[in-house]
């Protein structure tokens, strides 16, 4: 997510001049703030946030700012937010017998959150399969949570289907 | 080369791939004469019992009247290997389209080789050679001076390998695709119809999308020898199948599947090019992801540096398919040497 903060003067169109270069540039607008209480000099402070195609962040930010400079928008602000760190994933085998409550603790202990669980089984100890949507660390990256998975997969004798 | 020019040709292989090529090429002949200025004269075609060797030019229509012709022909040589006689033969061009061992590229590799060898242009439609041996092979065609080609390799007719030409001013970074039509068509039928993969493999092979044997296409193997292909060819890598880390999609159960679709996900066996890694393995993909196609069609998705996504999209396999992925490389070959 892109946030950026800028003051556009208090007339009509200066916002649509604002969203120009950013949708023109392929930016995913979530929302827009006016803060017209903080008006200053008939400048207005404005919050927009936007989502742009990651291979492309660098080459549109660019642009978006070259912009918005042609347009003379005053931009105070412009921050990249970081990715959400959330990851779903299956696991098939005897996801009960090999103790679920063990896997959650040890995803646990590496401050791998489990944030939802769903399960399906017929017998308890049958093959069953869980579907898991965990939380991991901004400083973890996929490759090292899949590894750390797939560690008690291998133990464990589970599949693993990642997203 | 000039106009009028003639390109002497020979076929290793006669088999569904082999005769589908023939057909097109009598069927393309004039089309090519008047486009790209060159005719194709087919001088070799070489069985596993024998070959058919006419310096004359061999008839094509004589032959596909009746496949028996060819074993009836006064020029057919018996018991003759087209690894003894390759590089006794006066041709431009070898196209190999043998049935090969998916472990040793055999016989396709010494077919390959010793055409290098010969300073002999090369088009293949087997796999095997290219992901067991690909370093070996370009380093022996440069060295050699001799151009190889192998488009219908990978996902068939689809410019899987020929749009690096087009993306020459980008960056690829990152590949995701559906190489395998039978995994797809088999994950397919599980997702929307609930059944089994056992029962769903069963439909496969009655319909024909799966061999009697699918163990390679099941295990992943074969979507990993065509990762291996594109990866080596798009990102520049030299990589063989045994750098890729393969999951097949015998252990999805139906549970599964169920379980995905609470999420909106569907699961879908990628083989992923990324960071240095080569992975073929079932993945969850969103619904509404470009990646969420259904039956054995195959897709491409690469990921670009300044153009963001770019995807193929098509027919992974088939005679007719991949025949005309050879006669694209073929012409490509011909331009490439001057033909034009």
């Amino acid at each position: 997510m892109i946030y950026l903060e800028v003051k556009l003067p208090d007339i009509p169109g200066s916002l649509i001049e604002l969203i120009k270069p950013v949708s023109q540039n392929g930016g995913n607008i979530h929302g827009i703030l006016h803060h017209h209480d903080k008006k200053i000099n008939n400048m207005i402070p404005v919050n927009i946030w936007f989502e742009l195609s990651e291979e492309l962040i660098e080459i549109s930010l660019k642009n978006i700012k070259k912009g918005l400079m042609e347009k003379n928008i005053q931009l105070i602000k412009i921050s990249v937010g970081s990715k959400n760190k959330i990851l779903t994933f299956i696991l098939t085998g005897h996801v009960f017998d090999t103790d679920i409550t063990e896997t959650i603790k040890r995803l646990d202990s590496r401050n791998i959150k489990v944030l939802e669980l769903h399960a399906k089984f017929t017998e308890i100890d049958e093959i069953s399969s869980v579907i898991m949507k965990v939380e991991f660390p901004e400083d973890m990256t996929k490759f090292e949570l899949t590894n750390e998975i797939e560690k008690i997969c291998k133990e464990k004798n589970l599949f693993l289907i990642r997203s | 080369m000039c106009e009028d020019m003639e390109v002497k040709i020979c076929l290793i292989g006669m088999g569904n791939v082999g005769t589908c090529f023939l057909q097109l090429l009598k069927e393309k002949q004039d089309n090519i004469r008047v486009n790209f200025n060159f005719n194709c004269k087919l001088v070799a075609i070489f069985e596993h019992d024998g070959a058919l060797i006419d310096n004359d030019g061999i008839d094509l229509d004589n032959l596909l009247d009746d496949n028996t012709n060819l074993r009836k022909n006064q020029h057919w040589k018996s018991n003759v290997k087209a690894q003894d006689l390759i590089s006794t033969l006066n041709i431009d061009i070898c196209i190999e389209t043998t049935p090969t061992n998916p472990n040793t590229g055999e016989p396709a590799l010494t077919h390959i080789i010793e055409a290098l060898n010969k300073k002999i242009d090369v088009i293949s439609s087997n796999k095997a050679p290219f992901y067991l041996h690909y370093k070996k092979i370009q380093d022996l065609a440069k060295k050699m001076n001799s151009l190889v080609k192998f488009e219908a390799t990978v996902a068939s007719c689809v410019p899987a390998i020929s749009i690096k030409k087009s993306l020459i001013g980008n960056t690829i970074s990152r590949i995701s695709a559906i190489l395998n039509g039978t995994n797809n068509y088999i994950l397919s039928r599980m997702t929307t119809e609930g059944i089994s993969f056992s029962v769903a493999l069963k439909e496969a092979q009655e319909l024909g999308y799966a061999e009697t044997d699918p163990t390679l296409d099941i295990s992943g193997y074969d979507a990993a020898g065509k990762l291996v292909i594109i990866s080596n060819e798009l990102l520049g890598w030299s990589k063989s199948i045994e750098d890729v880390k393969i999951k097949g999609i015998t252990k999805i159960t139906p549970h599964a599947l169920e379980l995905a679709k609470l999420d909106d996900y569907v699961i879908k066996h990628l083989a992923i090019a990324e960071g240095n890694n080569l992975i073929v393995e079932p993945r969850l993909v969103k619904r509404d992801s470009p990646l969420n196609i259904q039956g054995t069609i195959n897709l491409i998705e690469l990921q670009t540096k300044y153009a963001g996504s770019i995807i193929l999209i098509g027919k992974g396999a088939g005679g007719f398919e991949a025949a005309s992925a050879i006669l694209n490389d073929l012409i490509n070959i011909v331009q490439k040497r001057g033909g034009l």
